[in-house]
């Protein structure tokens, strides 16, 4: 079931409802709630070990979701499985990017669009954008995904999340063991995906990034959500954001 | 006494069995004993694939070698069947010895495969060798009878094949019963948990596979004397068979592999319609085990039990029911090892890369002094836990020295911290799911407990083994007590919260009395009552002069609990120093702010 | 050069088993070892059908389809029940023999145990090739192992469902997370191998006839072909059989003609010894750690 990339007027892009979600007996996500109007970009910090890629891997399905709703662009997806949320509701960039490395760039970019490859001339146009974005994968486009920098194969990570054209896209720390620079390219990028009114998920450790891209944040701790501010009204010198953040 | 009054029920029973088979029909004699025989190799089997993760299809050719070496030397050497005993079981486990080096090298699937291959081949050499007669195989030894005086006690064969099969399993009994046995589920489970804690873990692979080994060589011995040896019993099913045999009675248990080859051996004796049907059954019932009772007939029996029993209360949650503040410091007190020099822990020009050129470690210097709560902080990718891992010994740093307690350690693998005074707990906790809180605390004293591996054949046997035995259970005890999880001792580690088991694991660490402890992220998924908890246990650990060193990402917890802390960014030092200062440092605020 | 010849025509059948294998394994990490007992399933069902008075052309797609949907069969109610019990890595290892038990006895209840008539098909016509003298059969089966990797390497490649199978076998969790039903595709990949299985069967049928005990002997040799061959390149696989085949063919001829029996297993230990991922897996001389993605 492919999802219209148009913004809905009504339906936010993500809405997450008392969600408790773990892989063993006890939760590892403990009642959480957060929600993305169309259009909006959230982030999500925390120190690690507080949740942030379960609720991600939560929101796709790759971990059991024990009670409370998940709804991407107004459809409930607890209870469809990780292909089928996979197929235009949302879309994820996992940590350390885990593209297919016995692949191409360019194959990636197309396995990113399976649920799509009926429409051909919708993924030749996605993964033009992809390539108007990331004007050196075009370059890169039949070398071997493993033969890329660090931070190439985040462009390729992030290409492959925009090819299924998803409601929500998530992101997993982008930023993880990148240059400096790759950081910044990232971060550009994502300024352009907001610029093309897409809704995005961030989990974030640098907070920088974080302030930059996202208009709103929530805070987890040990699995729950400890605060929620508007990104403008943080002041990322206080002390009191240092110690909300990693405390 | 209870205990002792049920082991002499269990032994007369036991006799009075034999005795029965043995003044029994012939044909009643050949089916019982078979399948004891099996039962010696499903019990062998269990043992490193139960026990310790090593799924061997190779006790069947280990079965053969036995039977056929037993033949063979008494056919032309002459040997007695007494003679031979010695040296096929050793021979045999010299063969373990081997295959279980094996292991080390190939993994899991691999393992299986070339253990497998190895049936495969002995099978072939007992078809296609004159010398072991080909197919049709070779007359099995006569067994010699009891002399006149003991003729009433039937055949000597069964009293024989039912003693063998008596040992192995108090041997399978007593492993399981001795210290050891939480270690091997260990190194099943949690290889890096059982290192860390002092354990040669290939060793004890090694030694085990061994005593498996010999132990179906002499399942082949016995086997021998019960008429024909021939390719046909030793082929490539029958090491399936023999791990159905375990998996339908209960892997991982002592009754089960003897209820399954009980079940499997006389199975065709009771489905006695055409034996195609008895094959497809068969095959059909090697299926639904497999699908619908993974855990064998002992396994479920067990849960049962466990779900009838009514189980002591669970505790809700954490509860702080730490004792007093002086308690704590005089139970983390006491017998420590670790040397005295001021300096607990020295990193110098340390350099490790995973992946050249790009080096996880460059040049890092580190001091940690004794008697101080050490932070070690910095982003994702910093370096801090490759840190760690050198310092615990997991790898070799390409330059620079590790000193522990002033001892260098560099080269020295994980095992060899605890004696040196050093343990560690690990980012994501790995501990044995299936075993209570204080089997796996218990298994961080592996290192002060001499002989644990060697005694374990014959555990309860010795007067020393029961007095370390409860000795670990109670230090165990009183160690989760002192983390304030004395109400979860009992309960198994897969049920119980997330925080319960990085206390644990923290237990472990601590009541291995190493003057070193090294955590790894101990607050990942943690609560702030539960971090509080945590602060509260390393400053009674630090006053009863344990020095501790902490990779955290909670900066407030760092800050307020660390005396002092070092930085690390992309595997470079960035500053170390008291606490206090390094908050202060802007460089720590650009690095960790990234701005 | 007969040696050659007949020594790949026998090793393109192990190799099509090997494939079989290795194509099952690609993409689920398991090791279906019921494989030979579907190159019998084939068998058996052609040579009944034909039998009964059918075509042959019928009877052998009729055969064919058997082992199809036998293939797919065992993985839905033997691998994938069991999969799910995450704890017991092996188990899959018991259910699959189980199944190969099953279908044995199963035949032969349905077909009696001996040996019945499989229809000759080429077997009979010799053809005079670079010296040698083979049968029309064989050259069917050497053509039959080329056309196999061939098109498996063209799919693999160039199709996207090639990819995607190359996706999943690298990692399933995040081939799962861009769309791909990868049950779907373990079906498919299970019965594919029941297809080259089939394959297998219906070029041997002439030579071994309608014996329900055919499918251990061609599994077991199948089987040593892909750990000679390598078990992580299905393409490796179909090498490693057509080595066994000349290997075991110069072996029967030097040595004498028992010696096939043993030799592929002096040949398999002599690689696993060297280089245990097998000669044409790619990979590495060091230690391989064949671990299961979760």
């Amino acid at each position: 079931m492919t999802q219209s990339s148009a913004v809905s007027i009504t339906a936010p892009a993500l809405a997450v409802a008392s969600l408790s979600a773990g892989y063993g007996r006890f939760d590892v996500v403990r009642d959480v709630s957060l929600d993305i109007a169309a259009g909006e970009a959230v982030a999500l910090l925390g120190p690690n070990g507080a949740g942030k890629t379960t609720v991600l891997r939560a929101i796709m399905g790759l971990v059991a979701r024990r009670s409370g709703s998940v709804r991407v662009g107004g459809i409930e997806t607890v209870g469809m499985s990780v292909h089928q949320v996979a197929r235009g509701h949302a879309a994820l960039v996992p940590e350390g990017r885990r593209l297919f490395l016995n692949q191409s760039v360019e194959d990636n970019l197309l396995l990113g669009a399976l649920h799509l490859r009926r429409d051909r001339a919708r993924v030749a146009a996605l993964l033009a954008s992809v390539y108007e974005l990331f004007p050196v994968l075009r370059d890169y486009r039949h070398r071997m995904s493993a033969a890329l920098s660090g931070g190439e194969q985040q462009m390729v990570a992030i290409g492959r999340m925009m090819m299924s054209d998803p409601a929500v896209m998530l992101l997993d720390e982008p930023s993880l063991g990148l240059a400096p620079l790759a950081i910044e390219a990232v971060g550009q990028a994502l300024l352009r995906l907001r610029e093309q009114g897409r809704s995005l998920l961030l989990v974030e450790q640098r907070v920088d990034l974080a302030l930059q891209v996202c208009d709103r944040l929530y805070v987890l701790t040990g699995g729950a959500v400890v605060q929620q501010s508007r990104t403008a009204d943080v002041d990322p010198e206080s002390r009191a954001l240092i110690d909300a953040y990693l405390g | 006494m209870i205990r002792r009054a049920a082991v002499l029920v269990v032994v007369a029973g036991y006799a009075l069995i034999t005795l029965t088979v043995a003044r029994g029909s012939l044909y009643d004699q050949s089916l019982v004993l078979t399948a004891a025989c099996f039962g010696i190799l499903a019990i062998s089997l269990d043992m490193v694939a139960g026990m310790t993760g090593l799924y061997s299809l190779g006790h069947a050719g280990l079965f053969a070698v036995g039977a056929y070496a037993t033949t063979l030397l008494n056919l032309h050497q002459n040997m007695g069947v007494f003679t031979t005993l010695p040296i096929v079981v050793i021979g045999t486990g010299g063969l373990g010895l081997i295959i279980g080096s094996l292991s080390l090298r190939v993994s899991g699937l691999y393992f299986a495969i070339t253990t497998f291959i190895f049936t495969l081949v002995v099978g072939v050499l007992a078809s296609d060798l004159s010398i072991t007669g080909g197919l049709q195989g070779l007359p099995g030894p006569l067994f010699p009878n009891f002399p006149d005086s003991l003729t009433g006690l039937g055949s000597s064969v069964a009293w024989c094949i039912m003693l063998a099969l008596a040992l192995t399993i108090f041997l399978a009994w007593a492993i399981r019963r001795s210290a050891l046995h939480p270690v091997l589920l260990a190194i099943r489970d949690a290889e890096p948990f059982a290192a860390a804690a002092g354990v040669r873990t290939a060793v004890v692979k090694i030694g085990l596979f061994g005593l498996s080994a010999a132990l179906a060589g002499l399942a082949g011995w016995a086997f021998s004397f019960l008429g024909v040896v021939s390719p046909g019993q030793f082929s490539w099913n029958v090491s399936v068979s023999i791990l159905v045999m375990v998996i339908i009675g209960g892997i991982n248990t002592t009754v089960g592999p003897l209820i399954g080859a009980a079940f499997v051996s006389m199975f065709p004796a009771y489905v006695n319609f055409s034996a195609l049907w008895q094959e497809l059954l068969f095959g059909a019932l090697f299926v639904v085990v497999i699908v619908f009772v993974p855990q064998g007939v002992a396994g479920l029996l067990a849960q049962l039990w466990r779900r009838l029993r009514p189980r002591a209360g669970a505790p809700a949650g954490i509860t702080d029911d730490r004792p007093a503040t002086s308690t704590a410091k005089a139970g983390w007190a006491g017998e420590r090892v670790g040397g005295e020099s001021p300096v607990a822990v020295e990193c110098r020009g340390v350099t490790f890369s995973y992946l050249r050129p790009v080096n996880a470690v460059d040049g890092v210097d580190m001091v940690v002094r004794r008697g101080t709560i050490h932070g070690l902080i910095g982003p994702n990718g910093s370096g801090k836990s490759t840190l760690v891992n050198l310092i615990a010994g997991q790898h070799r740093p390409d330059a620079g020295t590790i000193r522990v307690n002033g001892a260098d350690l560099a080269g020295a693998g994980p095992w060899a911290r605890p004696r040196h005074g050093l343990a560690r707990t690990f980012q994501t906790a790995v501990l044995v799911k299936e075993l209570p809180a204080r089997s796996n605390v218990a298994i961080g004293r592996y290192a002060r407990v001499p002989h644990i591996a060697a005694r374990a054949p014959v555990w309860p046997l010795l007067p020393s083994a029961h007095r370390d035995s409860r000795a670990l259970a109670a230090q165990a005890d009183a160690a989760l007590a002192l983390v304030g999880m004395g109400a979860w001792a009992g309960q198994r580690v897969a049920q119980v919260p997330h925080g319960v088991e990085q206390l644990t694991q923290l237990a472990a660490a601590a009541v291995s009395g190493s003057r070193v402890l090294v955590l790894d992220e101990p607050l990942a998924g943690l609560s702030q009552n539960e971090v509080d908890h945590v602060a509260a246990i390393l400053r009674d650990l630090r006053d009863a002069g344990v020095t501790v060193i902490v990779i955290e990402h909670q900066v407030r917890f760092v800050f307020d609990v660390c005396d002092e802390v070092t930085v690390l960014s992309a595997g470079a030092l960035v500053t170390s120093g008291p606490a206090a200062e390094v908050r202060e440092n802007a460089r720590v605020r650009e690095v960790y702010l990234g701005q | 050069m007969q040696i050659v010849l007949s020594g790949l025509a026998t090793g393109a059948i192990y190799g099509l088993v090997a494939m079989a294998f290795a194509i099952a394994f690609y993409v689920t990490r398991v090791i279906n070892f019921a494989q030979g007992q579907l190159l019998m399933v084939a068998v058996m069902v052609t040579a009944a059908l034909s039998r009964a008075g059918w075509p042959t052309g019928v009877a052998i797609v009729a055969g064919l389809v058997a082992a199809v949907v036998f293939g797919a069969l065992i993985y839905l109610l033997a691998v994938r029940p069991v999969l799910a019990f995450d704890r017991f890595s092996f188990a899959w290892l018991v259910s699959t023999l189980g199944v190969a038990t099953i279908l044995e006895a199963g035949a032969a209840l349905i077909w009696g145990p001996t040996s019945r008539g499989f229809p000759t098909m080429l077997n009979g016509r010799p053809v005079h090739l670079l010296g040698a003298v083979i049968s029309l059969q064989q050259v069917l089966a050497i053509a039959a192992g080329v056309v196999a990797v061939a098109a498996f390497e063209l799919f693999r490649r160039r199709t996207l469902f090639g990819k995607l199978g190359m996706a999943i076998a690298a990692d399933p969790e995040m081939a799962s997370a861009i769309g791909a039903n990868t049950q779907a595709v373990a079906v498919a990949a299970f019965a594919l191998a029941g297809l080259l299985a089939g394959v297998a069967g219906v070029l041997v049928g002439p030579i071994t006839f309608a014996n329900p005990y055919i499918g251990s002997t061609f599994g077991i040799n199948g089987f040593v072909a892909l750990m000679i061959g390598g078990i992580e390149r299905p393409a490796g696989a179909m090498a490693g059989g057509l080595l066994l085949g000349v290997l075991s063919q110069l072996a029967n001829t030097e040595i004498n003609s028992q010696a096939s029996d043993w030799f592929p297993f002096v040949i398999v230990v002599v690689v696993l010894l060297l280089r245990p991922s097998g000669l044409f897996s790619g990979a590495r001389w060091p230690r391989l750690r064949l671990a299961r993605p979760s």
